[in-house]
Protein backbone atom coordinates (compact mmCIF):
# COMPACT_ATOMS: atom_id res chain seq x y z
CA UNK A 1 0.00 0.00 0.00
CA UNK A 2 2.76 2.65 0.85
CA UNK A 3 4.43 1.97 -2.18
CA UNK A 4 1.40 4.13 -4.02
CA UNK A 5 2.19 6.30 -1.62
CA UNK A 6 5.83 7.19 -2.90
CA UNK A 7 5.27 8.29 -6.00
CA UNK A 8 2.82 11.57 -4.66
CA UNK A 9 5.15 12.30 -2.01
CA UNK A 10 8.19 12.28 -3.77
CA UNK A 11 6.12 14.50 -6.51
CA UNK A 12 5.96 16.29 -3.69
CA UNK A 13 9.20 16.84 -2.57
CA UNK A 14 10.57 17.35 -6.04
CA UNK A 15 8.13 20.05 -6.31
CA UNK A 16 9.29 21.57 -2.78
CA UNK A 17 12.92 21.22 -3.58
CA UNK A 18 12.69 22.76 -6.92
CA UNK A 19 10.78 25.59 -5.55
CA UNK A 20 13.00 26.21 -2.35
CA UNK A 21 16.38 26.60 -4.48
CA UNK A 22 14.55 28.77 -7.22
CA UNK A 23 15.80 31.64 -5.31
CA UNK A 24 19.16 30.16 -5.12
CA UNK A 25 19.34 29.80 -8.83
CA UNK A 26 18.22 33.11 -8.95
CA UNK A 27 21.01 34.62 -6.75
CA UNK A 28 23.59 32.64 -8.82
CA UNK A 29 22.45 34.02 -11.77
CA UNK A 30 21.31 30.49 -13.36
CA UNK A 31 18.56 30.24 -16.16
CA UNK A 32 15.32 29.30 -15.01
CA UNK A 33 15.71 26.89 -17.70
CA UNK A 34 18.66 25.34 -16.14
CA UNK A 35 16.15 24.66 -12.88
CA UNK A 36 13.34 23.25 -15.18
CA UNK A 37 15.87 20.68 -16.80
CA UNK A 38 17.13 19.85 -13.46
CA UNK A 39 13.82 19.05 -12.14
CA UNK A 40 13.29 17.01 -15.55
CA UNK A 41 16.27 15.05 -15.37
CA UNK A 42 15.70 14.47 -11.50
CA UNK A 43 12.20 12.62 -12.19
CA UNK A 44 13.93 10.66 -15.64
CA UNK A 45 16.67 9.01 -13.85
CA UNK A 46 13.98 8.32 -10.71
CA UNK A 47 11.61 6.50 -13.34
CA UNK A 48 14.47 4.82 -15.21
CA UNK A 49 14.75 3.17 -11.54
CA UNK A 50 11.61 1.86 -11.73
CA UNK A 51 10.87 1.98 -7.79
CA UNK A 52 7.32 2.74 -7.84
CA UNK A 53 4.71 4.18 -10.43
CA UNK A 54 5.32 8.56 -10.58
CA UNK A 55 2.68 11.34 -11.20
CA UNK A 56 4.81 12.37 -14.05
CA UNK A 57 4.96 9.05 -15.93
CA UNK A 58 2.48 8.51 -19.20
CA UNK A 59 0.17 6.14 -17.61
CA UNK A 60 0.14 3.21 -20.16
CA UNK A 61 2.81 2.26 -20.56
CA UNK A 62 6.28 3.12 -17.93
CA UNK A 63 8.36 4.62 -20.53
CA UNK A 64 10.27 7.85 -19.35
CA UNK A 65 8.96 11.40 -19.48
CA UNK A 66 9.62 12.90 -22.58
CA UNK A 67 12.45 14.81 -20.22
CA UNK A 68 15.96 15.35 -22.37
CA UNK A 69 19.18 14.05 -20.70
CA UNK A 70 21.18 17.37 -19.26
CA UNK A 71 24.48 16.57 -21.32
CA UNK A 72 23.59 15.73 -24.92
CA UNK A 73 22.72 19.49 -25.76
CA UNK A 74 24.76 21.54 -23.53
CA UNK A 75 28.06 21.16 -25.39
CA UNK A 76 30.75 22.76 -22.97
CA UNK A 77 33.61 24.27 -23.33
CA UNK A 78 36.32 21.93 -22.41
CA UNK A 79 34.78 19.69 -25.11
CA UNK A 80 35.49 22.26 -27.89
CA UNK A 81 38.80 22.92 -26.28
CA UNK A 82 39.56 19.02 -26.65
CA UNK A 83 38.51 18.95 -29.73
CA UNK A 84 41.02 21.65 -30.95
CA UNK A 85 44.06 20.35 -29.59
CA UNK A 86 43.10 16.92 -31.27
CA UNK A 87 43.18 19.14 -34.37
CA UNK A 88 45.91 20.61 -33.43
CA UNK A 89 47.66 17.76 -32.79
CA UNK A 90 46.77 15.74 -35.74
CA UNK A 91 47.96 18.74 -37.99
CA UNK A 92 50.97 19.03 -36.44
CA UNK A 93 51.77 15.42 -36.85
CA UNK A 94 51.42 16.24 -40.77
CA UNK A 95 52.93 19.53 -41.13
CA UNK A 96 55.75 18.09 -38.85
CA UNK A 97 57.63 15.46 -40.51
CA UNK A 98 60.20 14.93 -38.15
CA UNK A 99 59.44 16.46 -34.33
CA UNK A 100 62.35 17.74 -32.63
CA UNK A 101 59.88 15.75 -29.47
CA UNK A 102 59.64 12.80 -31.41
CA UNK A 103 61.18 9.76 -30.17
CA UNK A 104 64.80 9.02 -30.86
CA UNK A 105 65.48 6.86 -34.04
CA UNK A 106 68.55 4.75 -34.84
CA UNK A 107 69.69 7.69 -36.96
CA UNK A 108 69.36 9.90 -33.54
CA UNK A 109 71.68 8.66 -30.91
CA UNK A 110 71.04 11.76 -28.67
CA UNK A 111 68.67 14.24 -28.50
CA UNK A 112 71.18 17.04 -29.54
CA UNK A 113 72.36 14.88 -32.24
CA UNK A 114 68.40 15.41 -33.98
CA UNK A 115 68.89 19.01 -33.76
CA UNK A 116 72.06 18.72 -35.25
CA UNK A 117 70.72 16.35 -37.56
CA UNK A 118 67.71 19.21 -38.84
CA UNK A 119 70.64 22.09 -38.85
CA UNK A 120 72.56 19.92 -41.30
CA UNK A 121 69.51 18.98 -43.87
CA UNK A 122 68.26 22.53 -43.61
CA UNK A 123 64.76 23.13 -42.60
CA UNK A 124 63.44 20.04 -42.02
CA UNK A 125 59.83 20.10 -43.38
CA UNK A 126 62.11 20.03 -46.98
CA UNK A 127 63.23 17.01 -46.06
CA UNK A 128 62.58 14.90 -49.57
CA UNK A 129 61.22 11.54 -49.23
CA UNK A 130 59.96 12.02 -45.75
CA UNK A 131 57.45 14.76 -46.68
CA UNK A 132 54.88 12.22 -47.92
CA UNK A 133 55.57 9.35 -44.70
CA UNK A 134 53.03 10.49 -42.19
CA UNK A 135 54.77 8.63 -39.97
CA UNK A 136 56.56 10.21 -37.37
CA UNK A 137 58.43 7.74 -35.50
CA UNK A 138 60.67 5.85 -37.36
CA UNK A 139 60.53 2.75 -36.20
CA UNK A 140 64.00 0.60 -36.59
CA UNK A 141 63.83 -1.79 -40.08
CA UNK A 142 60.26 -0.97 -41.05
CA UNK A 143 60.92 1.24 -43.66
CA UNK A 144 62.70 1.48 -47.06
CA UNK A 145 63.29 5.50 -47.67
CA UNK A 146 63.92 5.87 -43.80
CA UNK A 147 67.02 4.10 -44.89
CA UNK A 148 68.15 6.81 -47.86
CA UNK A 149 66.93 9.39 -45.14
CA UNK A 150 69.59 8.11 -42.99
CA UNK A 151 72.51 8.21 -44.72
CA UNK A 152 71.83 12.13 -45.54
CA UNK A 153 71.14 12.47 -41.71
CA UNK A 154 74.47 10.76 -40.97
CA UNK A 155 76.26 13.01 -43.05
CA UNK A 156 74.63 16.00 -42.38
CA UNK A 157 75.06 15.05 -38.92
CA UNK A 158 78.62 15.20 -39.18
CA UNK A 159 78.94 18.27 -40.68
CA UNK A 160 76.65 19.96 -38.13
CA UNK A 161 78.65 18.28 -35.40
CA UNK A 162 82.05 19.41 -37.31
CA UNK A 163 80.44 23.35 -37.13
CA UNK A 164 79.14 22.86 -33.76
CA UNK A 165 82.08 22.01 -32.25
CA UNK A 166 84.71 24.72 -34.34
CA UNK A 167 82.02 27.24 -33.55
CA UNK A 168 81.95 26.18 -29.66
CA UNK A 169 85.55 26.09 -29.75
CA UNK A 170 86.00 29.50 -31.14
CA UNK A 171 83.73 31.14 -28.83
CA UNK A 172 84.26 29.91 -25.39
CA UNK A 173 87.77 27.76 -25.94
CA UNK A 174 88.87 25.57 -23.61
CA UNK A 175 85.82 26.01 -21.86
CA UNK A 176 83.46 24.09 -23.48
CA UNK A 177 85.59 21.09 -24.10
CA UNK A 178 82.43 19.03 -22.29
CA UNK A 179 80.05 19.64 -25.18
CA UNK A 180 82.08 19.26 -28.13
CA UNK A 181 83.28 16.49 -26.40
CA UNK A 182 79.73 15.16 -26.24
CA UNK A 183 79.47 15.75 -29.71
CA UNK A 184 82.17 13.62 -30.40
CA UNK A 185 81.79 11.31 -28.66
CA UNK A 186 78.06 10.72 -30.04
CA UNK A 187 79.28 10.89 -33.74
CA UNK A 188 81.61 8.18 -32.89
CA UNK A 189 78.46 5.24 -32.81
CA UNK A 190 77.79 6.57 -36.70
CA UNK A 191 80.78 5.32 -38.26
CA UNK A 192 82.36 2.62 -36.52
CA UNK A 193 85.55 1.23 -38.22
CA UNK A 194 87.14 4.50 -38.95
CA UNK A 195 90.22 5.77 -37.01
CA UNK A 196 89.65 8.91 -34.54
CA UNK A 197 89.95 12.33 -36.60
CA UNK A 198 92.96 14.60 -36.06
CA UNK A 199 90.22 16.64 -34.74
CA UNK A 200 88.57 13.90 -32.63
CA UNK A 201 92.06 13.72 -30.93
CA UNK A 202 92.17 17.37 -30.32
CA UNK A 203 88.77 16.80 -28.12
CA UNK A 204 89.94 14.26 -25.96
CA UNK A 205 93.17 16.36 -25.21
CA UNK A 206 90.84 18.99 -24.02
CA UNK A 207 88.71 16.72 -22.30
CA UNK A 208 91.46 15.77 -20.41
CA UNK A 209 92.08 19.58 -20.15
CA UNK A 210 88.58 20.12 -18.90
CA UNK A 211 89.13 17.14 -16.57
CA UNK A 212 92.17 18.96 -15.30
CA UNK A 213 90.23 21.83 -14.67
CA UNK A 214 87.51 20.05 -12.54
CA UNK A 215 84.51 21.55 -13.76
CA UNK A 216 81.71 20.95 -11.58
CA UNK A 217 78.49 19.72 -13.28
CA UNK A 218 76.70 23.36 -12.90
CA UNK A 219 78.96 25.64 -15.11
CA UNK A 220 78.83 22.47 -17.77
CA UNK A 221 75.06 22.83 -17.54
CA UNK A 222 75.77 26.57 -18.55
CA UNK A 223 77.91 25.65 -21.42
CA UNK A 224 75.64 23.18 -22.48
CA UNK A 225 73.03 26.05 -22.74
CA UNK A 226 75.30 28.23 -24.15
CA UNK A 227 75.90 25.67 -26.67
CA UNK A 228 72.52 25.33 -27.53
CA UNK A 229 71.74 28.79 -27.98
CA UNK A 230 74.73 29.37 -30.26
CA UNK A 231 73.35 26.27 -32.28
CA UNK A 232 70.11 28.02 -33.29
CA UNK A 233 72.15 31.25 -34.17
CA UNK A 234 74.09 28.92 -35.98
CA UNK A 235 71.20 28.24 -38.23
CA UNK A 236 70.21 31.97 -38.74
CA UNK A 237 73.74 32.61 -40.24
CA UNK A 238 74.78 29.66 -41.46
CA UNK A 239 78.54 29.93 -42.17
CA UNK A 240 79.42 32.91 -39.91
CA UNK A 241 81.13 31.43 -37.24
CA UNK A 242 81.78 34.27 -35.21
CA UNK A 243 79.05 35.32 -32.35
CA UNK A 244 78.25 38.37 -30.70
CA UNK A 245 79.97 38.46 -27.16
CA UNK A 246 76.35 39.09 -25.82
CA UNK A 247 75.46 35.92 -26.70
CA UNK A 248 73.64 33.57 -24.33
CA UNK A 249 76.23 32.85 -21.91
CA UNK A 250 73.97 33.38 -18.62
CA UNK A 251 70.89 31.39 -20.24
CA UNK A 252 68.42 34.09 -20.81
CA UNK A 253 65.64 33.38 -23.21
CA UNK A 254 67.40 32.56 -25.64
CA UNK A 255 68.98 29.54 -24.13
CA UNK A 256 66.08 28.18 -23.61
CA UNK A 257 64.84 27.43 -27.69
CA UNK A 258 66.48 25.15 -29.35
CA UNK A 259 66.27 23.07 -32.09
CA UNK A 260 63.60 24.18 -35.10
CA UNK A 261 65.15 26.55 -37.95
CA UNK A 262 64.35 30.30 -38.15
CA UNK A 263 60.66 31.11 -39.73
CA UNK A 264 59.68 27.74 -38.36
CA UNK A 265 59.53 28.28 -34.82
CA UNK A 266 55.71 27.18 -33.32
CA UNK A 267 55.62 24.04 -31.74
CA UNK A 268 52.07 23.25 -32.57
CA UNK A 269 50.81 24.53 -36.76
CA UNK A 270 47.03 25.53 -36.65
CA UNK A 271 45.33 25.20 -40.00
CA UNK A 272 44.07 29.16 -40.53
CA UNK A 273 40.49 29.78 -42.14
CA UNK A 274 42.37 29.62 -45.79
CA UNK A 275 44.21 26.45 -45.43
CA UNK A 276 47.26 27.66 -44.73
CA UNK A 277 49.22 26.29 -41.61
CA UNK A 278 49.21 29.10 -38.90
CA UNK A 279 51.89 28.86 -36.24
CA UNK A 280 50.31 28.71 -32.76
CA UNK A 281 51.67 31.03 -30.27
CA UNK A 282 52.91 30.01 -26.53
CA UNK A 283 49.59 31.55 -25.09
CA UNK A 284 47.29 29.41 -27.63
CA UNK A 285 49.25 26.37 -26.68
CA UNK A 286 48.99 26.85 -22.61
CA UNK A 287 45.43 27.36 -23.37
CA UNK A 288 45.20 24.08 -25.27
CA UNK A 289 47.36 22.19 -22.66
CA UNK A 290 45.07 24.02 -19.35
CA UNK A 291 41.84 22.91 -21.36
CA UNK A 292 43.15 19.32 -21.46
CA UNK A 293 43.97 19.26 -18.24
CA UNK A 294 41.06 20.42 -16.54
CA UNK A 295 39.11 18.06 -18.99
CA UNK A 296 41.52 15.44 -17.23
CA UNK A 297 41.09 16.58 -13.80
CA UNK A 298 37.68 16.50 -14.31
CA UNK A 299 37.31 13.21 -15.36
CA UNK A 300 39.48 11.88 -12.16
CA UNK A 301 37.08 13.70 -10.15
CA UNK A 302 34.77 11.54 -11.69
CA UNK A 303 32.72 14.92 -12.95
CA UNK A 304 31.33 16.74 -10.51
CA UNK A 305 29.57 17.36 -7.00
CA UNK A 306 30.24 13.92 -5.31
CA UNK A 307 30.98 10.53 -5.67
CA UNK A 308 28.56 7.57 -4.13
CA UNK A 309 29.80 7.05 -0.64
CA UNK A 310 31.11 3.72 -1.24
CA UNK A 311 33.75 4.50 -3.77
CA UNK A 312 34.46 7.70 -1.97
CA UNK A 313 35.30 5.66 1.13
CA UNK A 314 37.05 3.01 -0.79
CA UNK A 315 39.64 5.24 -2.30
CA UNK A 316 40.56 6.60 0.80
CA UNK A 317 40.64 2.75 1.82
CA UNK A 318 42.76 1.71 -0.85
CA UNK A 319 44.91 4.76 0.18
CA UNK A 320 45.21 3.22 3.54
CA UNK A 321 46.12 -0.02 2.56
CA UNK A 322 48.76 1.15 0.76
CA UNK A 323 50.37 3.37 3.38
CA UNK A 324 49.99 0.22 5.58
CA UNK A 325 51.72 -2.07 2.89
CA UNK A 326 54.60 -0.10 1.89
CA UNK A 327 56.05 1.16 5.42
CA UNK A 328 59.33 1.27 3.45
CA UNK A 329 58.07 4.33 1.82
CA UNK A 330 58.39 6.32 5.28
CA UNK A 331 62.43 6.38 5.87
CA UNK A 332 63.94 8.47 7.95
CA UNK A 333 64.28 8.41 12.27
CA UNK A 334 60.55 8.97 12.83
CA UNK A 335 59.48 6.32 11.25
CA UNK A 336 58.08 4.45 14.70
CA UNK A 337 56.40 7.71 15.26
CA UNK A 338 54.56 7.77 11.70
CA UNK A 339 53.56 4.26 12.12
CA UNK A 340 52.02 4.89 15.71
CA UNK A 341 50.40 7.97 14.09
CA UNK A 342 48.26 5.86 11.89
CA UNK A 343 47.79 3.08 14.12
CA UNK A 344 45.91 5.66 16.25
CA UNK A 345 43.73 6.67 13.37
CA UNK A 346 43.05 3.24 13.42
CA UNK A 347 41.94 2.77 16.46
CA UNK A 348 39.50 5.98 16.70
CA UNK A 349 37.19 4.18 14.45
CA UNK A 350 36.15 1.40 13.13
CA UNK A 351 35.85 2.69 9.56
CA UNK A 352 39.45 2.68 9.43
CA UNK A 353 39.61 -0.52 9.77
CA UNK A 354 40.33 -1.96 6.61
CA UNK A 355 38.71 -5.35 6.84
CA UNK A 356 35.87 -3.96 8.14
CA UNK A 357 35.33 -1.21 5.01
CA UNK A 358 35.78 -4.40 2.56
CA UNK A 359 32.95 -6.12 4.84
CA UNK A 360 31.20 -2.10 4.07
CA UNK A 361 31.32 -2.45 0.85
CA UNK A 362 30.20 -6.00 0.12
CA UNK A 363 27.16 -5.24 2.12
CA UNK A 364 26.30 -2.08 0.32
CA UNK A 365 26.89 -4.07 -3.53
CA UNK A 366 24.60 -7.24 -1.94
CA UNK A 367 22.46 -4.83 -0.35
CA UNK A 368 21.82 -2.30 -2.47
CA UNK A 369 18.59 -2.77 -3.94
CA UNK A 370 17.59 -3.56 -0.19
CA UNK A 371 18.35 -1.00 1.98
CA UNK A 372 16.16 0.86 4.08
CA UNK A 373 16.73 4.81 5.60
CA UNK A 374 15.39 6.19 8.82
CA UNK A 375 15.58 7.54 12.25
CA UNK A 376 15.23 5.48 15.03
CA UNK A 377 13.20 6.36 18.03
CA UNK A 378 13.91 3.63 20.19
CA UNK A 379 16.28 0.49 19.85
CA UNK A 380 15.96 -1.70 22.87
CA UNK A 381 17.65 -5.23 23.20
CA UNK A 382 17.46 -7.42 26.03
CA UNK A 383 19.84 -10.67 25.58
CA UNK A 384 19.35 -11.67 21.94
CA UNK A 385 16.21 -9.94 20.92
CA UNK A 386 16.11 -6.60 19.72
CA UNK A 387 13.34 -4.34 18.95
CA UNK A 388 13.05 -1.06 17.43
CA UNK A 389 11.13 1.58 16.50
CA UNK A 390 11.60 3.34 13.09
CA UNK A 391 9.69 6.09 11.74
CA UNK A 392 10.30 8.19 8.49
CA UNK A 393 11.81 5.58 6.69
CA UNK A 394 12.63 4.87 3.14
CA UNK A 395 12.56 1.29 2.53
CA UNK A 396 13.91 -0.08 -1.06
CA UNK A 397 13.20 -3.63 -1.31
CA UNK A 398 13.26 -6.26 -4.40
CA UNK A 399 13.04 -3.21 -6.93
CA UNK A 400 10.18 -1.69 -5.63
CA UNK A 401 10.53 1.52 -2.77
CA UNK A 402 8.16 2.10 -0.16
CA UNK A 403 7.72 5.09 2.93
CA UNK A 404 6.82 4.89 6.29
CA UNK A 405 5.97 6.65 9.14
CA UNK A 406 6.55 4.54 11.74
CA UNK A 407 7.81 0.89 11.40
CA UNK A 408 8.37 -1.81 14.45
CA UNK A 409 11.16 -4.32 13.71
CA UNK A 410 11.64 -7.77 16.02
CA UNK A 411 14.62 -9.80 15.03
CA UNK A 412 16.87 -12.29 16.57
CA UNK A 413 20.86 -11.84 16.99
CA UNK B 1 25.73 11.81 9.03
CA UNK B 2 24.14 15.30 9.77
CA UNK B 3 24.82 18.15 7.57
CA UNK B 4 26.22 21.09 9.78
CA UNK B 5 24.99 23.69 8.19
CA UNK B 6 21.03 22.78 8.42
CA UNK B 7 21.28 20.08 11.11
CA UNK B 8 19.31 17.42 9.27
CA UNK B 9 20.84 14.55 7.74
CA UNK B 10 22.03 13.59 4.50
CA UNK B 11 21.02 10.10 5.04
CA UNK B 12 18.25 10.21 2.08
CA UNK B 13 20.51 10.94 -0.43
CA UNK B 14 21.82 7.36 -0.77
CA UNK B 15 18.29 6.32 -1.26
CA UNK B 16 16.77 6.53 -5.04
CA UNK B 17 14.90 9.86 -4.69
CA UNK B 18 18.60 11.55 -3.67
CA UNK B 19 20.74 9.72 -5.72
CA UNK B 20 18.55 10.85 -9.02
CA UNK B 21 18.97 13.75 -7.68
CA UNK B 22 22.67 13.74 -7.60
CA UNK B 23 22.98 12.57 -10.49
CA UNK B 24 20.67 14.93 -12.28
CA UNK B 25 23.29 17.89 -10.10
CA UNK B 26 26.24 15.73 -11.84
CA UNK B 27 25.28 15.91 -15.41
CA UNK B 28 24.61 19.89 -14.89
CA UNK B 29 27.89 20.32 -12.98
CA UNK B 30 30.35 18.60 -15.77
CA UNK B 31 27.98 20.34 -18.62
CA UNK B 32 29.70 23.33 -16.49
CA UNK B 33 25.79 24.65 -15.95
CA UNK B 34 26.12 25.37 -12.95
CA UNK B 35 28.12 25.39 -9.53
CA UNK B 36 28.99 22.81 -7.68
CA UNK B 37 28.19 24.82 -4.87
CA UNK B 38 24.78 25.69 -5.76
CA UNK B 39 24.56 21.83 -6.39
CA UNK B 40 25.75 21.68 -2.51
CA UNK B 41 22.93 24.54 -1.97
CA UNK B 42 20.24 21.66 -3.59
CA UNK B 43 21.49 19.09 -1.78
CA UNK B 44 21.02 20.89 1.25
CA UNK B 45 17.34 21.69 0.65
CA UNK B 46 16.33 18.33 -0.38
CA UNK B 47 17.81 16.88 3.32
CA UNK B 48 15.95 19.21 5.12
CA UNK B 49 12.65 19.09 2.85
CA UNK B 50 12.85 15.14 2.44
CA UNK B 51 12.56 14.94 6.35
CA UNK B 52 9.57 17.45 6.65
CA UNK B 53 7.76 15.47 4.18
CA UNK B 54 8.09 12.31 5.69
CA UNK B 55 7.13 12.97 8.98
CA UNK B 56 3.90 15.26 7.52
CA UNK B 57 2.82 13.45 4.05
CA UNK B 58 3.21 9.95 5.04
CA UNK B 59 1.11 7.83 7.29
CA UNK B 60 1.62 4.31 6.83
CA UNK B 61 2.97 1.71 9.39
CA UNK B 62 5.18 -1.31 8.64
CA UNK B 63 6.45 -4.21 11.02
CA UNK B 64 9.37 -6.16 9.96
CA UNK B 65 10.84 -9.33 11.36
CA UNK B 66 13.73 -11.19 11.18
CA UNK B 67 17.13 -12.54 12.29
CA UNK B 68 19.95 -9.74 12.88
CA UNK B 69 23.05 -10.44 11.76
CA UNK B 70 25.10 -7.31 12.23
CA UNK B 71 24.28 -4.37 14.62
CA UNK B 72 26.59 -1.65 14.70
CA UNK B 73 26.19 2.04 16.45
CA UNK B 74 28.76 4.54 15.74
CA UNK B 75 28.19 8.40 15.72
CA UNK B 76 24.72 8.29 16.99
CA UNK B 77 23.91 6.15 13.70
CA UNK B 78 22.71 2.66 14.23
CA UNK B 79 23.09 0.35 11.42
CA UNK B 80 21.67 -3.62 10.81
CA UNK B 81 21.85 -6.14 8.59
CA UNK B 82 18.92 -8.21 8.63
CA UNK B 83 18.72 -11.43 7.00
CA UNK B 84 15.29 -13.20 5.76
CA UNK B 85 13.10 -10.62 6.42
CA UNK B 86 9.39 -10.42 6.16
CA UNK B 87 7.85 -6.55 6.02
CA UNK B 88 3.98 -6.43 6.41
CA UNK B 89 2.57 -3.48 5.57
CA UNK B 90 0.11 -1.45 7.39
CA UNK B 91 -2.99 -3.44 6.07
CA UNK B 92 -1.17 -6.45 6.89
CA UNK B 93 -2.36 -8.34 3.48
CA UNK B 94 0.58 -6.90 1.43
CA UNK B 95 4.07 -8.35 2.54
CA UNK B 96 7.17 -8.57 1.03
CA UNK B 97 10.23 -11.16 1.43
CA UNK B 98 13.74 -10.15 1.37
CA UNK B 99 16.94 -12.71 2.15
CA UNK B 100 19.13 -9.43 3.39
CA UNK B 101 18.25 -5.85 4.39
CA UNK B 102 20.61 -3.10 5.45
CA UNK B 103 18.81 -0.23 7.92
CA UNK B 104 20.49 3.26 8.07
CA UNK B 105 19.13 4.95 10.89
CA UNK B 106 19.79 7.89 12.37
CA UNK B 107 18.70 9.20 15.93
CA UNK B 108 15.29 10.72 15.55
CA UNK B 109 15.83 12.99 18.71
CA UNK B 110 18.15 15.31 16.72
CA UNK B 111 16.15 16.57 14.17
CA UNK B 112 13.37 17.17 17.15
CA UNK B 113 15.75 19.56 18.91
CA UNK B 114 17.29 21.54 16.28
Amino acid sequence: MSNNQVGPVYDHIIQEVINAVRVDFEENGVDDGILEELKKGWQHKLSQLGVATFPWDPKPEPAQPPAPAPPTNAAPVNNTATQQAQQAQQQAATNYTQSTLSPQTSAQPISHMGNLQQNGNGMIKNEPGLKNDPIIKQEPGTQAPGMVYANNAARGQMVAAHRAAQALESQYGNRAAASISAIQNSMQPQRPGQPPTQQQMQQQQMQQQMQQQQMNPQQQQQYRQGFNAMHQRMQQQQQQQQQGPNGAMNGLPAAQVDGPSDGFEGILMQRGPDGQPVEMGRVEIDNIIHAQMLARAKQMEGGGLMLPLREATRHRGVAKKRAAACPSQMDGPDDDFKDEDLDDDAINSDLDDPDDEKDDDEDDEDSMSHMMLCMYDKVQRVKNKWKCTLKDGVLTVAGKEYVFHKATGEYEW
Amino acid sequence: MATNSTSFYDLYRHGSLGVSLTDALDDLISAERIDPQLAIKVLNQFDRIVAESLQEKVKSRLTFKGSLDTYRFCDEVWTFLIKNVTFKMENGAHTVQADKVKIVSCSAKRTDEK
